[in-house]
């Protein structure tokens, strides 16, 4: 594993729909200016955003961390909410468990996990019930999908 | 990286170093040094919002004159349908088109036709794109450079399709040569163009490729000259084979977005005008939203083309006279859908590059060195005020501190941290003789 070069955490305010989308708004304006590679920017925004509305969907507060190493990219979030409880069905395309409400906004398409997944090198996700979650995303600079 | 053109210059002498511009520009693009603006080249994207701004007239377009097109044998002018909305409600484009005769040009381009050749390029291009979606139109040179320098992670939603006013200079050329058997390059296909932008499209194509056309010149420029001929009326010119289709309205097409693509579905396809619109909506994208929608027109100008910074009409004037025209627009003749449907089946329409992200800085240094410049600019960032008063000839104390921590400025720019700073600039904008002499 190689060095970090730089870890930043934001928080991330629960059942905020207002300020939803402004963490992976910054990690991008971040990535920008170090000049990162496009397709790689995109992958980390979109796993950061998905990320973060799950936390604001589902959680009273989270955090999300900004790993950069010489060779990859990797995303943590870690929240404080019900956890998932059933696994399986949360990584099927068009699952969801969103409100009428959340829908109305746009979000709950039952496509948040699958599209973390999806962009992500390393997805691992890891939940207590009643406690919390923790996904874990290694985005690598070099990838390109 | 070839040297970037840009499509407009300073004027230095003129500059008062008010700053109008530097806080302007969308991009962040200008500094103001020593009473002086500049650009940095990477980052301006032709928009012309500092052309605008300056109140000391000293930013101007780089188009061409109409004397310069004099070394061409033939004269081909491509208008943008922008030109039709700047007259009165009862000049048509006909008249604007013999104006252009008169002015010097040898024939005036039936553009209609390429417009609805891209259209249906732009509908076939959607229905089969795999993704990712939106596409987004490429018409537009701002945001083509907006996608390259502050979205490059979407430059693949770009649609591959050539412009309409390409696809007119390609066809202006091959047509022309043939019938009057002159080289290419001896046929002018000149774009009548409603801002800078257009004429550095042409200048240097962002997909880096070469331009079929030879050059644009600004509607304002010739907005005097054509307005003459059409309240003077001096010269009925002889019948000539183009006024058919002249007079039946195919000069004219579109101009504000929600026309650009008349045909395609409007479920699917969302017009959008503006910088600041324009850039929210990139953001949602670039977070993978937005993805049901097919195409996005997008026109940096406010209100699209008819908004362009050189025409001269008021934009809510020509929004007026454009449905004027096309309320009175006739259906497409027999002739016109022939020639679409026979240039349709002969020519193609892709893209001939590929629009690339502008790099910044990656090939200067490695990506440890590009982590340390940013832990030095937010160092310096904390100390400075977070005024964004300009003084240090950066727009923002954000950029300040980027500029010092790449080594483009001096911290003590910041009035706020350098006792001599303020006495500096004093000199610099002092009132009187003395100010134009430094």
């Amino acid at each position: 594993m190689s060095a970090e070069l730089l870890r930043e955490t934001f928080e991330i305010q629960g059942r905020n729909f207002d300020k939803a989308g402004e963490i992976s708004s910054e990690i991008k304006v971040i990535l920008k200016d170090l000049d990162i590679d496009a397709a790689c920017i995109r992958r980390v925004v979109i796993v950061a955003f998905e990320a973060e509305m799950n936390v604001v969907m589902y959680a009273d507060r989270g955090t999300l961390t900004l790993v950069l190493t010489e060779e990859d990219i990797r995303l943590e979030v870690h929240d404080e909410g019900p956890g998932i409880p059933d696994i399986e069905l949360a990584m099927k395309e068009g699952y969801s468990t969103a409100s009428d409400e959340m829908r109305e906004m746009g979000f709950g398409v039952g496509m948040g996990l699958p599209n973390i997944k999806k962009n992500s090198d390393d997805f691992c996700l890891e939940l207590e019930v009643g406690k919390g979650t923790s996904v874990f995303a290694r985005i690598r600079l070099n990838s390109h999908a | 990286m070839p040297e970037l053109k840009h499509g407009f210059k300073i004027d230095t002498a003129k500059c008062d170093g008010r700053m109008h511009c530097m806080r302007a520009c969308p991009t962040h693009a200008i500094r103001v040094k020593n009473g002086k603006a500049r650009y940095i080249p990477e980052l301006c994207i032709d928009c012309g919002s500092c052309l605008q701004a300056c109140p000391s007239k000293a930013i101007s377009a780089t188009t061409i004159s109409l004397a310069e097109l004099d070394r061409f044998k033939f004269k081909v002018a491509v208008a943008s349908p922008a030109l039709f909305t700047q007259f009165g409600l009862n000049d048509t484009p006909a008249q604007v088109g013999r104006a252009l005769l008169d002015l010097g040009f040898d024939a005036v381009w039936e553009y209609a036709v390429d417009i609805e050749l891209i259209t249906r390029a732009i509908i076939d291009c959607v229905r089969t794109w795999p993704g990712p979606f939106p596409l987004i139109s490429d018409s537009c040179p701002v945001v083509v450079r907006l996608i390259q320098v502050s979205f490059p992670s979407i430059v693949d939603h770009i649609i591959p399709i050539e412009v309409p006013r390409e696809i007119a200079g390609r066809e202006v050329k091959r047509k022309y040569s043939q019938e009057l058997g002159l080289k290419p390059e001896e046929i002018a296909a000149i774009y009548i163009t409603p801002c800078q932008a257009k004429s550095i499209s042409i200048l240097q194509p962002a997909e880096e490729s070469k331009s079929y056309l030879d050059g644009a010149v600004g509607i304002s420029e010739i907005y005097n000259d054509i307005l003459y001929r059409l309240r003077k009326e001096t010269k009925s010119l002889e019948d000539n084979a183009q006024e058919g289709l002249m007079d039946s309205g195919e000069l004219f097409h579109w101009g504000n977005p929600e026309g650009e693509f008349p045909s395609l579905a409007p479920e699917h396809y969302l017009p959008l005008t503006g910088l600041t619109d324009i850039i929210k909506v990139f953001n949602d994208i670039e977070r993978g939203r937005l993805a049901n929608i097919e195409f996005l027109e997008c026109h940096a100008c406010l209100g699209g083309c008819v908004g362009g910074n050189l025409t001269v009409e008021n934009l809510y004037a020509a929004r007026s006279k454009e449905l004027h025209l096309k309320a009175n627009m006739p259906k497409p003749s027999r002739e016109f859908e022939k020639e679409v449907a026979r240039r349709y089946a002969q020519g193609d329409f892709s893209l001939r590059g590929v629009v690339k992200p502008r790099s910044l800085a990656k090939d200067v240094v490695d990506l440890r060195e590009r982590v340390m410049r940013r832990k030095r600019a937010e160092e310096i960032l904390r100390g400075l005020p977070l005024l964004n008063c300009g003084l240090c000839g950066a727009p923002s104390c954000k950029d300040h501190s980027d500029d010092v921590a790449q080594g483009r400025a001096e911290i003590g720019d910041c009035v706020f941290l350098s006792r001599t700073r303020i006495d500096e600039l004093r000199k610099v904008y002092k009132k009187g003789p003395a100010a134009s002499e430094g």
